[in-house]
């Protein structure tokens, strides 16, 4: 009996005095500050400190904007854009989720929804890749680029005009294939559905519209449109991306972006839509912690209503110097014409400065001069934006 | 009109097929490296069987090192990756994604993490968060500077050398295997030269000597830093100049790309030495390891007799 009991005791206690034993010889080499790994530390995405656990981090977005405007509604208010909360990791060998949930504020009204959601096929076949769900559509340089991560408080006019407030963000899936040739081309072909938006006209009857070549349309059979314009239904996109060092501390990037589909508000005012843009990405690293940065995307849209044909085009410039680790410096030109039938041109100037405390913490103060639409309305903007977490993004 | 744009379209397609054919077929091993002091000893043990490239030039601070697109073209025809580790380049993650190379993902035969194994330093046992700075999880991780890290750093190497190119394994141990005996041998007389300095106090712009000190006996008192990653703030330096007046401090290292006002101003408050090292292959001219620390002890040993 006496032998049982002993032997009970071994089991219950043995596999602790081992721990302990393991346990202690970990904790005086961490004590002296020195360890050996016998695995190499994981990837991003796969940096859970736990094993099983995704890479979790919670982006925040905090901004306030004053202005001259008296019909401006969001102003002289400090308040959260957006909080995000990602999960990011590992599903299979070369394939990985990543799970984009935002609190977005628009106006008074905090909304809940996937920013993004997708998974990646990192390599399907060859040189081609894959994702499939919810994206931020690779359609220029900034439409991808969640707005944390941009380097300006607010979106280059002509995004919002053609696309909208959020940008081009469909649910559907993309293949993307890098060219077998000595510098990098990639080329994306993807399909998307977009939700449509419901009908809210704001007027039923317009009459005496000019178009973007100055032709009249004197009998206006669109009904009246709503404040935001984007795409909706079927959308395809394609872009071509081309990149290529110029010397060793600078990098040209030049781009080709389409897409085709309807408006958002087909079922109204059954329009075609199709938005071609190029873009232009200049990069000069002087030092270690210095760059210059040239962007620029010129888009232009085509809108087919049944009374006729619009032709709108737009553009933003921007150019920032990074002085050191933390301050950057920029300025920013937009001019854009709307997508709606009664033509109005928008036209501003940005400075920005940006202190960065972290990669995903720092603020950043913006001064806008409109010139055109609304009419000489200057702005400054406040954000605060922050991580906590391990948090990454795709090469953009 | 039309139809001859085609025809020359395809015409400089298999142009630029055909010429990155050859570019990428010269029978050589196609390495790349996140760093120039990784670089540099692969190219020690490839020899001419090896074509590597780094991704960094070694006067970049390796931890702000901005992804681009044309590295994902020589990542796509590496059949090596060898990384630093412990989260330093960890901005190569994105672009091993993009380059679609199965074979140089993360435990494939062409991925080879170089810290595995080495006596990592600044381990943290408690939880991390940013209140601390910018600390990494698993350690302190410059320890290429280290001298005592380079033996296991040329065997990681070696690994996965010999698994992407099994036959070149006798040619690829041989010569780490001669450069080892020479490292030793130039070790040994850097060890001579920085003997007469162990326990001296000395203080460093960021965390990144550690690995050095510890090796040669220096004694880190401090950092210009408050926190690795935050700048140095008057509160933080008007405390470390009396600590290095009390505790006598004589030398302050700090790195290329760190602005160099702030070593220089606590250098005159204090009389300390304020040296700017290379710490890293490619940096103030260097051109391999030897020259590297080569340069490193000439200067600290002159600075502090």
């Amino acid at each position: 009996m006496l032998k049982y009991i002993i032997i009970s005791l071994n089991f219950i206690f043995l596999p602790n005095l081992i721990f302990g034993q393991e346990k202690a010889e970990i904790d005086l080499a961490r004590s002296a500050g020195i360890s050996s790994m016998a695995l190499p530390a994981p990837l991003s995405g796969m940096s859970g400190m736990s094993s099983n656990l995704p890479d979790i981090s919670v982006i925040g977005d905090f901004y306030g904007k004053a202005s001259n405007s008296k019909d401006d509604t969001v102003k002289d208010k400090l308040t959260i854009r957006s909080i995000e909360l990602s999960l990011q990791g590992y599903l299979y060998p070369e394939m990985r989720a990543d799970i984009f949930l935002a609190m977005h504020k628009h106006g008074e009204i905090v909304e809940a929804e996937i920013c993004e959601g997708y998974v990646s096929f990192l390599k399907l076949f060859n040189n081609l890749s894959g994702k499939i769900g919810k994206v931020h559509v690779d359609f220029g340089k900034i439409n991808k680029v969640h707005q944390h991560h941009r380097p300006y408080v607010d979106q280059p006019q002509v995004i919002t005009n053609f696309f909208g407030d959020h940008g081009l963000v469909g649910e559907g899936a993309s293949l993307s294939y890098l060219l077998p040739l000595p510098f990098f081309v990639q080329f994306d072909v993807s399909a998307w559905q977009i939700p449509s938006h419901e009908h809210e006209p704001e007027e039923q009857d317009v009459t005496g519209l000019i178009d973007a070549d100055g032709n009249n349309i004197e009998e206006i059979l669109v009904p009246g449109e709503c404040s935001e314009f984007g795409m909706g239904g079927g959308v395809y996109t394609s872009r071509l991306w081309l990149s290529f060092p110029v010397s060793g501390k600078s990098e040209l990037e030049i781009g080709a972006s389409g897409a085709t589909g309807q408006g958002s508000h087909y079922t109204h005012h059954k329009d075609e839509v199709d938005i071609i843009g190029i873009d232009v990405t200049y990069k000069i690293w002087p030092s270690a912690h210095t760059r210059l940065l040239f962007q620029s995307e010129y888009l232009k849209l085509k809108r087919v209503v049944p009374p006729g044909e619009l032709n709108r085009r737009g553009f933003y410039s921007f150019l920032e110097y990074r002085f050191n680790r933390y301050w950057d410096a920029g300025v920013r030109y937009d001019h854009a014409e709307n997508a709606f039938p009664v033509l109005t041109k928008h036209s501003s100037f940005s400075g920005i400065v940006t202190r960065h405390l972290t990669e995903t913490t720092g603020w950043r103060f913006q001064y806008k001069q409109n010139f055109k639409e609304p009419d000489n309305i200057r702005e400054a903007y406040i954000q605060i934006f922050f991580g906590i977490g391990a948090h990454s993004h795709p090469l953009e | 009109m039309f139809k001859q744009i085609i025809k020359l379209l395809i015409l400089f397609s298999w142009f630029l097929l055909l010429s990155n054919t050859f570019l990428y077929a010269a029978g050589k091993v196609e390495v790349v490296t996140t760093s120039g002091d990784l670089a540099d000893l692969t190219e020690e043990i490839g020899g001419d069987r090896v074509k590597v490239v780094s991704l960094s030039r070694g006067e970049q601070d390796l931890h702000y090192v901005e992804p681009r697109p044309s590295m994902v073209i020589k990542l796509k025809n590496a059949d090596l990756l060898v990384k630093i580790g412990m989260d330093l380049d960890i901005w190569v993650d994105s672009l091993i994604n993009a380059s679609r190379n199965s074979g140089i993902v993360y435990g494939a035969k062409g991925y080879v993490d170089a810290s595995v194994g080495i006596m990592r330093l600044g381990v943290p046992s408690i939880k991390l968060d940013a209140s601390m700075g910018h600390l990494h999880i698993y350690g302190n991780p410059h320890y290429l500077i280290g001298p005592q890290n380079i033996p296991v750093v040329l065997e990681n190497i070696l690994k996965g050398l010999v698994r992407v190119s099994p036959g070149d394994a006798e040619y690829f141990r041989k010569n780490k295997n001669e450069y080892l005996s020479k490292f030793n041998r130039a070790l040994s007389e850097w060890e001579k030269q920085m003997a007469p300095f162990k326990g001296f106090k000395i203080v460093t712009y960021h965390k990144s000597w550690e690995y050095f000190a510890h090796y040669f006996g220096l004694e880190i008192m401090g950092n210009l830093e408050p926190k690795p990653g935050i700048p140095p703030s008057p509160s933080h330096l008007d405390s470390l100049i009396e600590r290095m007046k009390t505790e006598k401090a004589g030398l302050i290292i700090q790195e290329t790309f760190h602005p160099k006002r702030t070593g220089e101003m606590v250098a005159r408050e204090t009389g300390a030495e304020f040296l700017v090292l290379p710490a890293s292959v490619g940096a103030m001219g260097t051109k391999n390891y030897f020259e590297l620390f080569d340069y490193i002890v000439k200067e600290i040993c002159s600075s502090l007799k």
